[in-house]
Formats: C-alpha cells, structure tokens, sequence
C-alpha cells in the first residue's frame, strides 16, 4: 500500500522576505478590478498583468537563467503561486505555460526547443495550452485519435482536440498525437509542440455556462509543422503526460480556487459573527489549513526529485471537495438573494456557477479516486 | 524520520505487543511516562514529533489502554488542549489501521467471483477515506512541529490545536463509515478487530473538544483575525 509520505517543506534563502516583496510588489501592480476576477483567478485572462510579474522575475523562476528564468528552487516558486492565488491575482494568461509547458520543454526539449520558448515563458509573455482532451477521450484518454505521420517535410497533423483552455490567446498548444500507425491505447502515442498560427488550424470558442470563453475547441487540418516540434522521444508521449500531470495536480489552485470567497465571508462576519456562521469558517479554516500541509508535503517530494503521484491526487481530490463544497456551505447559511450586489453574493453566485468544473478539471474524481485506489493496491 | 524516532518507535512496538496482554505495567516500566521530560531532569528528552509518532502506534495497536495519560504525565502543566493534541496522534493510528484492515479485508474477501477490491464503488470509497487518514497525518504532524516551535505551548499552538482535532474529528466520521460498509457483517461482530479502532474513534471525536467546540473556537478566532490576518498568520507559522 502507498499512503501519503510526509516530506518537510523547507525552501532555501528567506522566504519571509520572499513573501513581504511580493506582497508589496502585488498592493502595488494588482489590478483592483472587479472582485469577482479574484475567484478562480488562475482562470482570469490579463496579459499586462503577467508582462508585469514576468519583467518582476515571479514567472519561470525555476528555468535556469540562461533560459531567462530565475534559477530559484521549486519551493520558492511554490511560496510565490500561494501568494498570487490567495490575493486572487490574474495569473490565467501564463498559467499553463509556467506551470508545466515550461518544465517540460526543460526537462524533456531539445536545446533548440530550450532556446525558443523558454525566454518568452519566463518573460510572461508566450502562452501555452494542453492539448490532451478530444471528443472521443475524455476520462478514457488512450483513446487519442488526433494522428500525426512523418513526411519528408515534417509531421502531418489531423485531428481534433476540445475543451482547450486558453487557446484563443495562447501561442503554442503542447498536443498528445499518435504518431504510430495502427498503434493502440497508451502506445505509439509523442508530444508536439505546435505553434497555434500554423496553416491549417482553426480554434473555435466554447462558451461556458457561467456565459465565459475560456475553452475551445481545435482542429487540425493536414496541419505541416516542422520534425523539430517533438517533444522529447517519439512513442514515448504517454510517460511524459503522466509526468506532466503530477505537475499539474498538486499545486495549491487545487484547493485555492474558492479562496476569495472564503476571505469575503470572513471579512463579511466580522469580528463578532454569529454561531452558526462561526461553526462554518472554524470548519472551513481546519480544512484549508490541513490542505496546505499536504499540498506543501507533496510539493516538496517533488522538489526531492521523486514521483507523488498518489499524493498529488489526494491534494487534487480532497482540495477539490473543499472548494466545490465551500459556496454550497456558505450558500446554506449566509442570508443573500442570489441577484445581490454585494462582494459576497457576487462572488458566491460566481462560484456556485464555477465549481462544477473543479473536479471534472485535469482529471475527474473519478479518475483521481481510480488513481489513488491503484496506490492503495486495490487495482 | 529520525533515527533516533525510529529505535523509540520499534521499543514502541514492541512493549505495546506486551500491554496488548498485560495493561499499562510494560509501558510505565519501559519509561514511556519521561517521554516528554527533558534529559537534564532524568526524563527521554522527547518531542512532540516523538510523542506523536509513538501515540499513533498507541492508537494503531493498544486504543483502549490509556496511555496517553501516562506520556502526558511528563509535562508539568498539561492542559486540555495537550489532551485534545495527544488525541490527534491516537485518531491518526486507529485512522490508519482502519484503513489497513479494510484494504486487505477487500483484497481477501470474494464476492461475485472476484475481490471487493476489484470493484469500482468499493475502489472510489477506499480512496476517499485513505485521503481522510493522510489528512489527519498531516494535520498531525504540522500540528506537532507547531508544539515544538513553542516549546509545547498549549496557547501559542491554539490555532493548530484546534485545526488538528476538528479536521480529525470530521475524518473520524468518514473513516468509520466506510471502513465499516466494505467489511460487512463480519466488521459488526464482537470477533473480528475492527471495533477495537471504530469504537475508540468515536468515542474520541466527543473527547476534549467535539466538531462543534473546536470549530466555534477556531471560527471566532479566525473572524477576529479577518481574512488578510489568517493567511498572514498561516504563511508566518510555517513555510
Ligand atoms: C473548465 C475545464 C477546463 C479544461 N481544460 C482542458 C484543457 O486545457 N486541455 C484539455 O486537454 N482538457 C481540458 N479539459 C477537459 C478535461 O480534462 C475533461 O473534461 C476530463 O478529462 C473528463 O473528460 P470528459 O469531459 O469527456 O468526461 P467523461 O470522460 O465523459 O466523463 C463523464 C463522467 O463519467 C465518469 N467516468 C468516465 N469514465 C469512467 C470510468 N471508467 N469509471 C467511472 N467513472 C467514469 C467521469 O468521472 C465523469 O464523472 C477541461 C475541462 C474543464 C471542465
């Protein structure tokens, strides 16, 4: 059985001061918008805002510095993403492409890959979206189909892939293709990173059902892209996913996406509040701070250079729940009609609306529990 | 962990193996009571981690014996929070053991021609009550180093306190369910040994301070600290 293994979160140099920076770097550059922007802010789409943090050196701050990055140890970078979440700030532009395109075209890219995106990811200013999901595989995503085939020009992609957040304003799409014919399931299957104004592709938007454009859907029509976009080995696509996706699971948005509408509650109680509103934010408090132990714990086995997969997908599973159950619960016992214009009730409507999408979003429940059962030994 | 926490907890196992049989003599005799004593007053010179550690063994192998209040013994002035704080690490045992038993009772038991194990509902609730137990681990342990930074003060690890026993008491309530549902009715008998972990982790949730004590606690704490406070003082005690 692979429980959760406890590893102590200790980042190098002087995080407080780390922390007191970028706090007054963010009183200072954040924008003061809507307060409804600060729910789900790694989802809010603010090109000059991720300009800004990137020229501050708070983007691809674990590349090295030849790639334009910061050098800095994934902890730090870690501390610095808490921070932005928790103040609600727009990171949704360079989200993806700091969080795991970055690494990967580190870990898994030619030098030549290197040199051309990092500098621009570290910047804050190249955009990058996940190309995993199609219409025919979802949960079950073997089932790729989108199919790539080797020319002597290059790599022929048709296909289609949906629900790709970001790819309006991103400009490259890291895609799962089969590159192997007559391959099946998780075999025969690369990376490509492919710029998004090659001929041939066409993005469609996909309205949401809180009325946003966030996700789209792609299709790739005999789409010529250069040998030189496959990302790492050929045939080897599903090992890096897998390897991808641990980044992309257990970092604190698992659990933070609610997080401006707890502080709105807090802030709206005062120091006073009733019992049953009391009761609700001690809970709420007792979960949010147990999360941030397992989620720092799975953060730093990660640094440590091992896999935690099954930590990851417990940070993702339990953090899901939180911040899914947290408008239903203030909902139950906040007294606010649902066309309110306070902060609070705009914010509660807005994230009523939002959660569904939390754990359907980077694998659903399902599929996490799925993983976690396969860690207890049960599959 | 430490070597040192490694030799404490294999004498650990082995003196509960004995008080299993003999009650709390073995305990008391292998000095378990100076865990928490400092070295220079004769004691173990032990932590709140070692405590900890050694407590979650307690509640994995001898729940019903008591002795958290023999390792509690150790400290000159334990309050009902240090109470509350040793009942985590007993809940964090009895959790994990809970777990243990069912996963091996679902990878044995055959119904329908295959393992309960094999089966998906059986599979998606085992996940959801083993993130409750690596939930009251951490919760656990952090609350641990807190006690250690403040030199065991009850009240300058109030917040972690009461983080801890409130997030273990809500896990109490799933870990229970579900490690019940996937035994059946063999899990209901006076025989098989899940009782001996379920009943101790229900009595425990109402012991020093139930969900709605410590919630209410912690709630008007937090309100008095407003939104920008708590995460201010979250980030400031660790990380
Ligand atoms: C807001 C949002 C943003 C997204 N962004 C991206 C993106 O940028 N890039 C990308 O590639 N994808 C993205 N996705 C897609 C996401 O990864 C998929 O929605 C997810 O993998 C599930 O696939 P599906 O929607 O086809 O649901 P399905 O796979 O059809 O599942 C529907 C339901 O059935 C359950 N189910 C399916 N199979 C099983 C099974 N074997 N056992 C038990 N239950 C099962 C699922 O858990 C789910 O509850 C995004 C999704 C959302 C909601």
């Amino acid at each position: 059985m692979q429980g959760f293994t406890l590893f102590d979160f200790d980042p190098p140099g002087d995080t407080i001061a780390l922390r007191a920076d970028l706090r007054a770097w963010l009183s200072e550059h954040q924008p003061q918008g809507d307060v409804v922007r600060r729910a789900n802010c790694w989802a809010s789409f603010d090109p000059d805002f991720s300009t800004a943090l990137g020229k501050a050196g708070y983007i691809g701050m674990t590349l090295p510095e030849r790639y334009g990055g910061g050098g800095r140890h994934p902890l730090e970078r870690y501390v610095v993403i808490e921070e932005l979440l928790a103040a609600g700030a727009p990171v949704g532009a360079h989200w993806i492409a700091d969080r795991q395109t970055g690494p990967l075209i580190l870990r898994y890219g030619s030098e030549e890959q290197r040199e051309l995106y990092l500098p621009g990811i570290a910047r804050g200013e190249l955009y990058a979206c996940i190309g995993l999901s199609e219409p025919g595989a979802g949960s079950d995503l073997a089932a790729v189909r989108t199919s790539a085939r080797e020319t002597a020009d290059g790599w022929r992609v048709n296909g289609q892939k949906i629900w790709t957040t970001g790819a309006h304003f991103s400009h490259v799409i890291l895609a799962l293709v089969r590159t192997e014919e007559g391959s099946e399931r998780n075999a025969g299957l690369s990376q490509l990173l492919i710029d998004l104004d090659t001929p041939g592709i066409t993005i469609r938007p996909i309205v949401d059902m809180a009325g946003n454009h966030d996700f789209n859907e792609i299709f790739f029509d005999d789409v010529l892209v250069p040998h030189s976009a496959l990302v790492g080995e050929r045939g080897q696509g599903w090992r890096q996913v897998t390897a991808e996706l641990a980044l992309e699971r257990s970092g604190p948005e698992r659990y933070l996406s609610s997080h401006a509408l707890f502080a709105a509650l807090i802030d709206a109680a005062g120091p006073d509040p009733d019992p049953a509103l009391a009761t609700l934010i001690g809970e709420l408090t007792a979960e949010m701070w147990t999360l941030r132990q397992l989620s720092m714990s799975t953060a730093a086995k990660l640094a440590a250079g091992e896999d935690p997969m099954v930590e990851a997908s417990m940070v993702k599973e339990l953090g899901n729940a939180f911040e899914q159950d947290m408008p239903r619960r203030v909902q139950a016992i906040v007294d606010c009609g649902w066309d309110d214009e306070s902060d609070l009730a705009r914010l509660l409507r807005a994230l009523l609306i939002a959660s569904p999408s939390f754990s359907l979003r980077g694998g659903t429940r399902e599929v996490i529990r799925g993983i976690i059962a396969r860690g207890l030994g049960l599959r | 962990m430490s070597a040192v926490r490694d030799m404490l907890c294999d004498t650990a196992r082995a003196v509960f193996a004995e008080a299993a049989c003999e009650g709390l003599a073995p305990v008391e005799a292998a000095g378990f009571g100076l865990l928490l004593v400092p070295e220079n007053e004769d004691g173990l010179g032990g932590d709140w981690g070692d405590l900890n550690a050694v407590l979650r063994l307690a509640g994995t192998l001898v729940p019903d014996l008591g002795v958290e209040e023999l390792m509690l013994s150790g400290l000159p002035e334990a309050s009902e929070a240090h109470r509350a704080a040793a009942t985590v690490g007993l809940m964090a045992g009895a959790m994990g053991q809970a777990l243990t038993l069912s996963i091996e009772h679902v990878n044995t038991r055959q119904q329908f021609g295959r393992p309960l194990g094999k089966f998906q509902a059986v599979q998606q609730s085992l996940a959801a009550m083993a993130c409750e137990v690596a939930a009251v681990d951490a919760a656990a342990a952090a609350m641990a180093a807190r006690l250690d930074a403040t030199a065991f003060g009850a009240a300058a690890s109030g917040f972690e306190i009461a983080a801890a026993k409130l997030r273990a008491n809500r896990a109490a309530g799933v870990v229970t369910a579900v490690a019940h549902q996937v035994h059946g009715a063999i899990g209901f008998t006076r025989e098989y040994e899940l009782h001996r972990v379920t009943i101790p982790l229900m009595r425990w949730r109402s012991a020093h301070g139930n969900d709605a004590y410590w919630a209410g606690l912690l709630g008007r704490r937090v309100a008095d600290m407003g939104a920008r406070g708590l995460w201010e003082s979250m980030t400031a005690r660790a990380g």
